[in-house]
């Protein structure tokens, strides 16, 4: 499942982190739109928890919710998978032997052998089943560094994790791959936090130190911090995370997310150059750095074409057809004066239905005068869903599986139609080929599945 | 006769005995520092065991030995008057008598001292004596800033919060308050011999670094520079600590630090001095260190001072010292430090501290395991052992004190190379029950130095174009429906 984690570990008693984590999962909201939890830790009355459907304001909108969340520890988690029943809600929480609490990004790939280790009606969800072998580890007594490193080495798939135990020891793990990202970032003498992404670090007002390593695991209790490299790494990063899912302003796998997208935005000018535009729009909000980068690199005017109504909306991993519509007619009320009579290059992020671009372009044609509209994605061609947890519809329903370019381009009704090409994605990346996982671009998935899917 | 039991003084005490003067080395220790014991084994010296803040105890002992001159390694007895009590005794020592040690002693004197006399470097704060004012004063007004014991209490209970989002202030001003009450409580505890209780500090940010130096009350000789690491963990991460390690690169300064910051550094610690002399009447003899920080606000700024060397920061230079120890401390007692030369190796070092597990927030785990120190296998490995809280038993055995079990100093062409030396060193430190040790491996490492570099670049930006604006030692202010407000510092 995609989500957005975190794990604050308060360096002095004093410290209330229910805030902080709250704070942190409004800079994790992206990440995942349909519930959202937090779980804390105070050295006394074990684990608070608050979980249910929903946004991270709207969930956490009375103040006493947050009061209630005692403690200078706190884990919590943002998730895009809606769920009626509160009790399956991340951060997963086990009762015992050790009740310990588990926040989870990913998606495990041996999911029937790692089953048969436990009796099969207890864990009901991936983030449980993770949660009761670690608590089961601990309860023979391993070390959690120990029991977290022979857990990397049970576990096959892709995975960031942040759990909390009822002893007050919380460790942060990253799979030997790296698909999903994790930071760690602190604040002075005070506190340490692990997250999805370093925004979460700044937002909270600490500083980022860097990524969590592939197969790497950070350890804090009221002692000691420890930090154990237990698998060497195998990167496999996600290009989509820094294509689309990213915040600008996270760093991830010592890459900036800004500086790619406006790198994309460069060699998009550069392999499919719209001569005849006069103005360069971009699709709010991930494709407006493709969009500035574009424009600067084609020598055309960059212009603002849309403005946004409500709150920030992800449309596209929206889990309706209906929720994204809303979404995106939300997202994009076009600036009739920007677009009249213009010939426009509209730079979106990621063309995955074809729906909504088909609407926006429509809308700019015929009803906002558009005189050309050239349409170029900041992404390569999706054509297969994401096996390892990120929210990318079913391969049916991805237009570039289906059609050519130019046929998507008579689709949406535009005068042409660009994807970003691979090879023109690994060098804004500037990360080595071998270490990507561009399985959604290509068909090819690097980590493979020990059970039938 | 040496007084003091850490690392620092270990140090001090090798260089003493690697003078030309061929000294027996006597000491006066709280525990059994095992590397100062060996040391006055070997020159023929002895050592005593006591309270070293009793100037009765240290005076009595240095008349028992005979000793030439008592040399004060950590701060505790020279704010109980050792100093004093040995000078009334005719006996010469390096240290600062009672009054001007309040430099050190009292972080409230000292603020107030840089104020009265127009000290650049110098921050806003405010001292209480109540807590109860200090808890008034965080509602009403404190955002980002640092709050401190106003006494020196062993560098514990500091606390510096940046509070710059609106929507954390609240469990910050907790923090804050919870703290005022704490250092009040407990950091204070106990502790009569000066008014002020607590200090709030407009928090500053920024690399650190200690500039070390002796002074005879006339001439002050900087050492070279030293950057201590005091986060508790890698990267800078965990609790604070007395310090994990420290490093100083070659031709006096810090890969961070300019030449112009370094001499404008050793101007304020200067201006300090002189100021003390001015205040308390008496001449500052010993050894005095600015624990600096590169600030927006002014450049070098003084965060606090000491009257000691810094530990673990006497570790890197004391070994590399050139010059001969016991000629700097006559030259120290007879007012004439401006006629001899202070020289080091051109080298770079790179201390790094090994700790008990339960450092620093639980001394009571970390304490009583017995150690084992290869020193032969640190020797071949380029590095050297100064043994820091470790108390030598009748058998021959060390446990640790709690802190620090010892420090490895290594030394290289650059800061990266003593650090890998340094970090070859550490597996020959361990504790004989099995009990876990730490230490930072990033301490000396290219990626830290480059992280201060960048830290230092963006402050420098700022304080010079501060000076360029002519804002230095000022602050401008616009209040909405009061008008512009002009500050000083």
């Amino acid at each position: 499942m995609g989500s957005g984690i975190v794990g604050i570990y308060g360096f002095s008693k004093l410290w209330k982190m229910a805030r902080f984590v709250y704070y942190a999962l409004l800079a994790l909201q992206h990440r995942g739109q349909e519930t959202c939890g937090i779980v804390t830790y105070d050295g006394k009355g074990g684990l608070y928890s608050y979980k249910a459907g929903g946004l991270v304001d709207q969930v956490f909108s009375q103040p006493e919710t947050l009061e209630n969340l005692k403690g200078w520890v706190g884990i919590g988690c943002v998730t895009t998978v809606a769920e009626k029943d509160s009790s399956l809600i991340q951060p997963a929480i086990v009762e015992g032997p050790i009740r310990t609490a588990l926040c989870f990004d990913g998606k495990l790939l041996n999911l029937k052998s790692l089953r048969r280790k436990v009796s099969p009606l207890e864990p009901r969800t991936e983030a449980e089943l993770l949660a009761l072998l670690f608590s089961r580890k601990l309860d023979v007594g391993l070390h959690p560094v120990e029991a977290a490193s022979q857990l990397m080495g049970e576990v096959k798939g892709v995975y960031s994790l942040v759990a909390l135990t009822e002893r007050g020891e919380m460790v942060a793990v990253r799979d030997p791959h790296g698909v999903k990202p994790l930071a760690i970032g602190s604040f002075g003498f005070d506190y340490g936090v692990v997250a999805s992404e370093s925004c979460v670090i700044d937002v909270i007002g600490a500083d980022f130190k860097s990524d969590v390593q592939p197969g790497e695991i950070y350890y804090f209790d009221e002692y000691s911090i420890e930090r154990r490299q237990a698998v060497k790494p195998k990167p496999k990063y996600c290009a989509f995370e820094h294509v689309y899912l990213a915040r600008p302003d996270s760093i991830v796998n010592e890459v900036p997310i800004y500086n790619t997208r406006i790198n994309i935005g460069k060699i998009l000018a550069e392999e499919h150059l719209a001569e005849n535009a006069d103005l360069v729009l971009g699709v709010p909000e991930t494709a407006i750095p493709f969009a500035i980068a574009y424009a600067q690199k084609a020598g055309k005017p960059f212009g603002l074409g849309f403005v946004q109504t409500g709150r920030r909306i992800r449309s596209a991993i929206k889990p309706t057809q209906f929720e994204r519509l809303v979404g995106v007619q939300l997202k994009l009320n076009p600036i009739k004066s920007a677009i009249s009579g213009r010939r426009i290059v509209l730079v979106d992020d990621s063309v995955v239905r074809g729906t909504t671009t088909k609407n926006t372009v429509n809308l700019m044609r015929n009803k906002m005068g558009a005189r050309e509209v050239h349409v170029r994605v900041g992404s390569p061609r999706i054509v297969t869903p994401c096996p390892y947890g990120t929210e990318v519809p079913e391969k049916d329903e991805l237009i570039a599986a289906h059609l050519s370019p130019g046929e998507v381009s008579k689709v949406v009704g535009a005068d042409s139609f660009h994807w970003l090409s691979i090879k023109g994605l690994v060098k804004a990346l500037g990360i080595p080929r071998k270490n990507l996982c561009l399985g959604c671009f290509t068909g090819k998935y690097p980590i493979p599945f020990e059970d039938e899917k | 006769m040496l007084v003091g039991e850490a690392a620092r003084e270990h140090a001090i005490a090798e260089a003493i005995c690697r003078s030309s003067f061929e000294p027996k080395l006597y000491a006066a220790m709280r525990l059994r520092n095992p590397g100062i014991i060996s040391l006055c084994k070997r020159t023929g010296g002895e050592y005593v065991t006591g309270k070293t803040t009793d100037p009765e105890f240290i005076v009595e002992s240095a008349k028992r030995f005979h000793v030439d001159f008592v040399f004060v390694g950590p701060e505790e007895p020279l704010f109980h008057g050792v100093a004093d009590a040995l000078e009334e005794a005719g006996i010469p020592c390096i240290g600062a008598r009672r009054a001007p040690a309040e430099l050190e002693m009292s972080k409230a004197f000292m603020r107030r001292l840089m104020w009265k006399h127009g000290i650049p470097g110098r921050l806003r704060f405010k001292a209480f004596k109540e807590v109860e004012d200090a808890v008034a004063y965080i509602r009403e007004y404190a955002e980002s800033v640092a709050l401190k014991p106003a006494r020196q209490v062993g560098g514990k209970g500091v606390k510096v919060i940046a509070d710059l989002q609106a929507y954390l202030s609240r469990e910050k001003a907790h923090v804050k308050e919870q703290h005022a009450k704490i250092i009040s409580e407990e950091h204070m505890k106990g502790y009569t011999d000066i008014e002020d209780r607590i200090l709030i500090e407009e928090k500053v940010e920024g690399p650190e670094y200690t500039l070390q130096a002796f002074t005879d009350g006339r001439t002050v000789k900087p050492f070279p520079l030293v950057q201590d690491n005091k986060n508790a963990f890698e990267m800078d991460i965990g609790p604070e600590t007395g310090g994990m390690g420290s490093i100083a690169g070659r031709g006096m300064l810090l890969p961070f630090i300019t030449l112009q910051e370094y001499r404008r550094s050793a101007e304020i610690v200067k201006a300090c001095v002189r100021a003390v002399e001015t205040e308390t009447g008496y001449k500052y003899k010993g050894v005095v260190s600015g624990q600096m920080m590169l600030t927006a606000a002014w450049g070098p700024t003084i965060i606090e001072f000491y009257c000691r060397f810094g530990d673990p920061e006497a570790v890197n230079v004391l070994p590399i010292l050139k010059s001969d120890m016991v000629e700097l401390c006559q030259a120290i007692i007879d007012e004439r430090l401006n006629k001899v030369k202070l020289e080091f190796e051109d080298v770079a070092t790179v201390v790094k501290g090994i700790a008990p597990k339960g450092y620093p927030d639980r001394r009571d785990l970390a304490k009583g395991h017995p150690v084992l120190v290869d020193e032969e296998a640190v020797k071949r490995k380029g590095g050297r052992v100064y043994y820091a809280s470790t108390d030598l038993q009748p058998d021959g055995t060390i446990l640790t004190g709690g802190s620090r079990l010892v420090e490895i100093f290594a030394k290289g062409k650059s800061i990266p190379e003593a650090g890998r030396k340094a970090e070859a060193c550490i597996p020959f430190v361990r504790l004989a029950d099995g009990w876990g040790v730490f230490y930072r491996s990033d301490i000396g490492s290219e990626i830290l130095l480059k992280r201060r570099i960048e830290q230092a670049e963006l402050v420098r930006g700022v304080y010079k174009y501060r000076f360029r604006k002519g804002l230095v030692g000022k602050t401008i202010e616009w209040i909405p429906g009061r008008g512009k407000i002009v500050l000083e510092a």
